[in-house]
């Protein structure tokens, strides 16, 4: 503030009053406070009497609500969290070194084993990665399959979420008829690769199984009865005075602090961000398929929930689109042209050169040009990016994988600092957290 | 930019071929390195916000209706009139035509980050290579937190988003310098990615990148529990994968063997229970 101009002009210019004195007299004496120049004795009784001494309470690693073995260390005042620390690793395997010591095909199994709710989409971005690097495409009947069987995963990958995050804030039920639907999704799952969980069902190049008949009308039942079983979801949740006020303005995350946390997924989108890679940077056929991006307004467990519920619909309108467009076509379902894939196996078995081939081609891998790519799908949990770098060898030098809810667990902290200590359940729970993932 | 520039990215032998000689190329191999690193040595200025680290929050991150209208150039002052809008960004996301064009082209000069930092930051660019529609910026390693809100600030780049940062161990692949730290970004504005490498010895150290992005606090932890690197100014450079008391040394370096330096006990594989020879059946007949 200049001295040189007049007071008054100052107060009408910025709308406020900056004089010193009108100041000082509104503000708070401090120095009266009896609570900051209080005696000994009284200082001693606020500490025991109101319980403000810093406690520390150790969660986990088995606590059944925080999804696997998650062990968060907090400091509390009363109910208040002060402080929160994470830690991680108790399911640390190593799977970057693991990659570094196998070749390039023998990786995809192992990428079932990180995020192993939803399995499919991690075979997907690992696939993904290695084709980007060796120059392969897919045939495009083949992208549909893929991308039918990774939104089928983001659904079971919901699923979980929403059944396990409903079950720690208190709703059971919601458990029982979330994993219930699940159970369709693994039985579409088993008819297609043979497994479940572990489905290891995406290969470079395409598919070198034919598709089972049958598969495409089980998979239209489930989305004739899918979108009910949503509404009823709903319905339970909704209309749960105790869900929307534990959900409500919990975690609330702005989207500059979203940004600043390289939050991705839901997450990020529940804070107004409007960045869906499948959008953004389409990866398979996802730039002819309709569908939407939900954003949330607030940032909040509630905004997340419902951007994952629109997320689901949405999978449900990609599922439709592809499943009307590949029926009855039978082009071929693997890119056989290219070096890079496994050979035909009915040539294998029948004459001697296509065997000597396979036969090379499964004992010493195949070596992909020197380079580095980094590939990032839309994962249910957020970007799965796969970062591989080749010297030449049948094995990758580098394999990384960056997981999404690795990241998006470095926010949790900013998240539960300030909020109450049962709140930072529903806060674990919203970001949506598989242990599995998370270590690597 | 201003015409002059823009000219220049477009033939950029004719312009660069001149200063090349005068600038000390950095002594350093990679492994791909064909393509020289044309230093240009203008004077530039480095703005002077670069040099204070602050989480910065991007004034186009509002994703209601309102758009963030035409970029300024901070430069010449002129506006793009294709940028700016975060819905035409992101429709035009399919082709990359338009605003996105000189992030794809096969001359990486056009590429717009590698232009912003051959403006300001000349000194820091050591390569920058192109490998299956990726690009790959080789800076030095004491400029990379400048680099990095240089590229998050400057409104033709708008890196803002920090989407991956890891290490990988060049042990085997060239002499030195031995690590290599990974920084991938990405542009929410134009869609877009750049990946930049920081090339590090063992024991020496580069810029945290927490102050300008909180995400990176946990995956520099990761590069630091895995490689052992050390990040200057990060608030709790600790161990975070592994165990707090682990002292086996950091298992992503190449000279780490894949089950530990430990001994491991070697478990008796030879039968102690004779094996009972059980009659083939397969065939009729041969029993």
């Amino acid at each position: 503030m200049t001295t040189t101009r007049d007071p008054a002009l100052v107060a009408a210019d910025t709308g406020r009053d900056l004089d010193q004195g009108a100041f000082a007299e509104t503000a708070y004496d401090f120095t009266e406070d009896p609570t900051t120049t209080g005696t000994l004795e009284i200082a001693d009784e606020r500490d025991l009497g109101s319980g403000s001494r810093e406690m520390t309470l150790n969660m986990g690693p088995q606590h059944p609500s925080t999804h696997g073995v998650l062990r968060i260390v907090l400091k509390l005042d009363g109910e208040v969290i002060t402080d929160c620390d994470p830690v991680i690793g108790y399911l640390h395997r190593g799977t970057e070194k693991l990659g570094e010591n196998h070749r390039y095909v023998q990786m995809v199994p192992w990428t079932d084993r990180t995020d192993y709710v939803s399995a499919p989409q991690n075979n997907l971005g690992c696939v993904l990665a290695f084709e980007k690097l060796c120059g392969v495409e897919a045939p495009e009947r083949a992208q549909y399959w893929r991308v039918i069987m990774a939104e089928l995963s983001r659904i079971a990958s919901h699923l979980v979420w929403l059944g396990t995050h409903a079950l720690d804030i208190g709703a059971l039920s919601m458990s029982l008829y979330c994993f219930r639907e699940r159970e369709i999704i693994l039985d579409i799952f088993e008819a297609f690769c043979g497994a479940r969980l572990t489905t290891n069902m995406m290969e470079m190049g395409g598919f070198s199984r034919p598709i089972p008949n049958g598969l495409i009308e089980q998979i239209r039942d489930f989305l004739k009865i899918f979108p009910d079983r949503q509404m009823e979801y709903q319905d339970l949740l909704q209309a749960n005075p105790i869900w929307m006020a534990r959900t409500k303005g919990n975690g609330i995350i702005t989207p500059q602090a979203a940004v600043s946390y390289s939050l991705t997924g839901a997450c990020l989108r529940a804070s107004g961000i409007n960045y869906d890679i499948r959008k953004a940077e389409p990866y398979l056929v996802y730039d002819q398929l309709d569908f939407e991006v939900p954003l949330g307004q607030s940032g909040d467990t509630y905004d997340r929930y419902l951007v994952r519920m629109e997320e689901m619909r949405q999978a449900i309108r990609l599922i439709t689109q592809c499943v009307d467009r590949i029926d009855g076509d039978d082009r071929p379902l693997m890119a056989y042209e290219s070096a890079y894939v496994i050979p035909p196996h009915k040539g294998t078995m029948t004459t001697a050169e296509d065997m000597q081939r396979h036969f090379i081609w499964v004992i010493k891998g195949f070596s992909p040009p020197k380079g580095e790519v980094y590939q990032a799908i839309e994962h249910s949990k957020g970007e799965l990016g796969y970062y591989v770098v080749s010297d030449g060898s049948p094995m990758p030098y580098r394999f990384r994988i960056r997981s999404a809810d690795f990241v998006n667990l470095s926010s949790l902290p900013h998240m539960a600092t300030g909020a109450m200590l049962a709140d930072i359940v529903a806060m674990i729970g919203t970001i949506d957290i598989i242990l599995g993932s998370v270590d690597r | 930019m201003s015409d002059n520039d823009t000219d220049r990215n477009r033939q950029p032998n004719a312009s660069t071929d001149g200063n090349q000689p005068d600038t000390p190329q950095p002594n350093r191999k990679y492994i791909d390195d064909e393509t020289p690193s044309p230093a240009i040595a203008d004077p530039a200025e480095t703005i002077a916000a670069v040099t204070e680290p602050t989480a910065a929050p991007a004034e186009h991150l509002s994703t209601s209706t309102e758009s963030a209208g035409e970029i300024v150039d901070p430069d010449s002052g002129r506006t793009h009139p294709e940028g700016g809008d975060e819905s035409s960004a992101l429709t035009s996301a399919a082709d990359p035509s338009g605003a996105r064009a000189d992030w794809y082209d096969d001359d990486v000069e056009r590429h717009p980050a590698l232009r912003v930092l051959r403006d300001l930051m000349p000194d820091a660019v050591i390569a920058a290579v192109r490998f299956r529609n990726e690009t790959t910026l080789h800076v030095e390693p004491q400029a990379l937190r400048e680099v990095c809100i240089l590229l998050q600030r400057d409104p033709r780049t708008s890196l803002t988003f920090l989407s991956d940062l890891t290490a990988v161990d060049m042990l085997r692949l060239r002499e030195a310098p031995r690590f290599d730290v990974v920084v991938q970004l990405y542009s929410l504005r134009y869609r877009t990615r750049v990946r930049l490498k920081a090339g590090i010895e063992d024991g020496e150290s580069v810029p945290s990148l927490v102050p300008i992005w909180n995400g990176a606090n946990w995956l520099e932890r990761e590069v630091y529990d895995m490689f052992g690197l050390q990040f200057e100014g990060h608030p709790n450079l600790k161990r975070i994968l592994l165990a707090d008391d682990w002292s086996e040394g950091h298992p992503l370096r190449k000279d780490y063997p894949l089950r530990g330096w430990s001994e491991y006990p070697v478990y008796n594989t030879e039968r102690t229970v004779a094996r009972v020879r059980t009659r083939w059946t397969g065939r009729a007949g041969t029993a």
